[in-house]
């Protein structure tokens, strides 16, 4: 068992490090400018000058304390928006681009079940997933002790530890499109497209009538704003997240047993 | 029980059909050639075969088990090996990688021999690698796990005449083990060095299965001579003479060049062109469309007529005396 995922696993270990590096990378720089940032400019102000959908879509709630900026600047941008996309996008090459670039005839030769090679390439974006979170938090936490910032290790802990359902999430509808379509091309952009689709539903309707549309979108169970303002870490979310991403893996596996693979 | 049962097998995308009730059984320790033009169905009933295409009606059984009921066939496949028409493995990967991922999977019983036997560049990269390395590989990967059964579609291509002879002995030998071989072709001489019986395929439908002797003997020879002076029309009026066309004139020296399809004796034919001055003589295996045609033509009226198909296709013909 698990022979796949190990082989994956090994094929992804070098993109995880330098994924994990350039997050670093951009929350050192974040952490950096804050205290320029703070003293030189009127935070409130500068919110209050941005217009309401941009605050909306970037769940702005405050930027006068080293939670509310990296919890905007970083964990919103860097996080919710740019990693989720890429594992959505990465994920869909799996299956797809096995079966476009006629390499899947050969994987379905070994006697493996073609449920147990979804599963196995599936769990193996658990390498960039883990490991995306696996610098950046040291780096947060070592660079707000450097700016004489409060900030509680364990928030940092949290928010990136509840990012890993809502990563794995988004991996699963990049999973659903990779087994829908067989040009790893479309499948790509179609898991990108309805990412990006469900991170504005969710953070432009949030208020609205059609605030309920919001809910099939993993980015409404993740909120570094709560876990870095408030403290409050939101385990039932996570366990929606966890939820979605087993939903979405079963249907993808229920839908590659049936499909010919082209 | 056969080593492949396939029973009414049909497959219809809609616009095409690509495998249309096609029904036989490939014997176990024999090599079985499925011989068809491109585009006739073959790779359809190969990747049904191997569960990654769902039969639209019908039924096939893989060493005994239902391929279209995904846990007996992943029976079947741990003693059964694959190669594609045109494998493909991550690009990214050594060849070396890539063994050691099929080993983990299915066992490693004979993989250094092989890797003498066909020798891929183990330690480049895939994307590296050209259509015949990546072919060698393949050859190694769907035998490393002496496998029971192997299914090849198109295997000798992007092969070298070396490999492919090397290739062939391999089969041979392997066969005399035990090992049954069921192998795609669109190459008539290929598989008439190859198998013990053939299945030819036209437009998804099955023409025949029969042992190659017979079918070489019916698909004939393409004869080409070119004689000094003209030969009378009565000297080819000889059993197994087809499409006889005469070109007067032919050639730089003069004579007459003559073109036909010959089925009969050989000696017979010698026997009677002993009397002609000739220029050159040529006898080649025919193409494979003109077998085809034969087939095609008896086909055809078999149905018109109820007669025996075999005797029909080789006296079926157009006449000897045609076009002279």
């Amino acid at each position: 068992m698990f022979e796949l995922t190990r082989y994956d696993a090994r094929n992804r270990v070098r993109g995880s490090l330098y994924l994990s590096i350039g997050l670093s990378l951009l929350a050192a720089m974040v952490i950096w400018v804050y205290p320029s940032f703070k003293t030189e400019v009127d935070l409130d102000q500068l919110i209050a000058a941005y217009p309401e959908p941009i605050v909306q879509v970037m769940g702005v709630q405050t930027m006068a304390s080293l939670g509310g900026f990296l919890s905007f600047e970083l964990y919103t941008f860097g996080w919710i928006i740019l990693l989720g996309l890429y594992l959505a996008y990465s994920t869909a090459g799996t299956i797809a681009d096995d079966v476009d670039r006629g390499r899947m005839d050969v994987l379905l030769s070994l006697p493996i079940s073609r449920r147990r090679l979804l599963g196995e390439r599936f769990a193996a974006m658990a390498v960039p997933i883990v490991g995306a979170n696996v610098l950046p938090p040291v780096v947060v936490y070592v660079g707000a002790q450097l700016i004489d910032e409060s900030l509680a290790a364990t928030d940092v802990l949290a928010v990136h530890l509840l990012s890993i359902p809502y990563l794995f999430a988004c991996a699963g509808i990049g999973l659903l499109a990779s087994v829908g379509f067989d040009r790893a091309g479309i499948a790509q952009r179609v898991a990108l497209g309805v990412t990006f689709a469900l991170f504005l539903s969710e953070s432009l309707l949030t208020g609205t009538d059609a605030e309920a549309v919001g809910a099939i979108a993993p980015m409404r169970y993740y909120d570094p704003n709560a876990i870095l303002l408030e403290g409050t870490y939101n385990v039932a979310d996570a366990g929606i997240l966890v939820a979605m991403t087993v939903a979405l893996f079963v249907v993808a596996q229920l839908w590659f047993t049936r499909v010919d693979i082209a | 029980m056969a080593a492949i049962e396939l029973e009414g097998l049909t497959k219809d995308y809609g616009e095409v059909l690509a495998n249309d009730d096609v029904t036989f059984d490939v014997e176990r320790g024999e090599i079985f050639g499925y011989l068809g033009p491109n585009g006739a169905g073959k790779t359809t009933t190969i990747r049904t075969l191997l569960g990654l295409l769902s039969p639209t009606a019908g039924t096939a059984r893989v060493l005994g088990q239902e391929v279209t009921d995904e846990g007996q066939l992943l029976e079947a496949k741990r003693r059964l090996g694959y190669l594609p028409d045109s494998p493909a493995f991550d690009e990214t990967a050594t060849g070396r990688e890539v063994l050691e991922l099929h080993a983990s999977i299915k066992g490693d019983e004979r993989s250094e021999e092989l890797l003498e036997l066909f020798d891929p560049p183990l330690d480049r990269e895939i994307r590296e690698y050209s259509r015949g390395n990546v072919q060698k590989l393949g050859l190694v990967a769907t035998f490393m796990h002496d496998p029971d059964l192997v299914i090849l579609d198109e295997p000798t291509s992007g092969l070298d005449p070396l490999l492919q002879q090397r290739f062939n002995e391999f089969v041979r030998a392997e066969r005399d083990d035990g090992l049954t071989v069921f192998f795609s072709s669109h190459i008539l001489s290929e598989v008439r060095k190859l198998c013990d019986r053939v299945g030819i395929i036209r437009d998804g439908r099955l023409v025949t299965v029969e042992p190659v002797e017979s079918l070489l003997d019916r698909s004939g020879k393409f004869v080409r001579l070119h004689a000094a002076e003209s030969i009378p029309r009565q000297a080819f009026e000889l059993d197994g003479v087809h499409d006889l066309e005469a070109d007067a004139g032919a050639g730089p020296s003069g004579g007459t060049e003559y073109v036909f399809t010959f089925t009969g004796d050989v000696n017979e034919l010698l026997e009677r062109l002993r009397e002609y001055r000739l220029l050159d003589l040529s006898l080649e295996e025919a193409p494979l469309e003109e077998v085809f045609m034969r087939f095609y033509d008896g086909e055809e009226m078999d149905s018109d007529a109820d007669s025996d198909g075999a005797n029909r296709v080789v006296a079926g013909g157009t006449g000897g005396d045609d076009g002279v």
